[in-house]
């Protein structure tokens, strides 16, 4: 099985977040191992659980979480990028429990074990 | 091309440097990847390569210098650093860089440099 590790840049409230959720759901039903999902920069904020996107907007977070308790995908969180935006786990309730805090190390990880790393 | 043979890391630098954290980011990505020595090349294009001009001081308009951290790129093994000759010559700019070991290449051979490595992340 192919092996593909995601890279998220772009903000929940960015088209680039459809795109990205229908690039992995796509990959899954071609029978696709995604190995992990790495959020870094504005990405940080779809682990906000105060993020609130208008209700007849694509509502990333549920696709997210259904990926993740479908699929056992991890969600990384780079917690530097997270801190810069109000996302601290020291205050923990911000962050939607669906994410795994981390850092950039796991990256590194991620694009070593992947057969492909892409960013979207 | 020694495709998924080894693999390699592309970082394409596109935006200048002090309005945004992009350059930045890039940068930490860089040397995250340097300190599990696995260097990755550089790439500088558009906007991008204002990162490599000398003689810029962020602290004028209060923003941390991360460009003298380049300077380090000897020391972490990142000695792939590529700038699109075409963008320096659309901005006007000469080949005054801040740090050495810079290659400048035409828009055809910088593609075919940065399409070699079969990880490109953009920022």
């Amino acid at each position: 099985m192919k092996k593909l590790a995601v890279l998220i840049t772009s903000p929940p409230y960015s088209n680039l977040s459809v795109t990205a959720l229908n690039y992995i759901e796509t990959a899954l039903k071609a029978d696709i191992e995604i190995i992990g999902v790495f959020f870094y920069q504005d990405a940080v904020l779809h682990a906000n659980n105060q993020v609130a996107i208008a209700s007849d907007e694509f509502q990333a977070k549920n696709h997210w979480q259904k990926l993740q308790q479908s699929y056992q995908i991890p969600l990384y969180l780079c917690i530097t990028a997270a801190d810069k935006r109000g996302l601290s786990d020291e205050q923990p309730t911000n962050i939607n429990p669906i994410f795994t805090v981390t850092g950039l190390g796991e990256l590194v990880e991620l694009s070593n074990k992947a057969d492909r790393l892409v960013q979207l | 091309m020694n495709h998924l043979t080894q693999n390699t890391l592309a970082i394409l630098n596109s935006k200048a440097p002090y309005s945004n954290t992009a350059g930045k980011d890039a940068l930490d990505i860089a040397l995250i990847f340097a300190s599990f020595e696995q260097a990755p090349s550089l790439f500088f294009q558009g906007d991008g390569v204002y990162q490599l001009i000398a003689n810029q001081d962020g602290s004028l308009i209060s923003v941390k210098d991360y460009l003298k951290t380049f300077a380090a790129f000897e020391f972490y093994d990142i000695e792939d650093i590529y700038v699109c000759e075409n963008s320096l010559i659309e901005r006007k700019l000469t080949t005054d860089f801040h740090i050495e070991q810079i290659q400048v290449l035409s828009t055809q051979k910088f593609t075919q440099q940065l399409m070699s490595n079969n990880t490109i992340l953009r920022f």
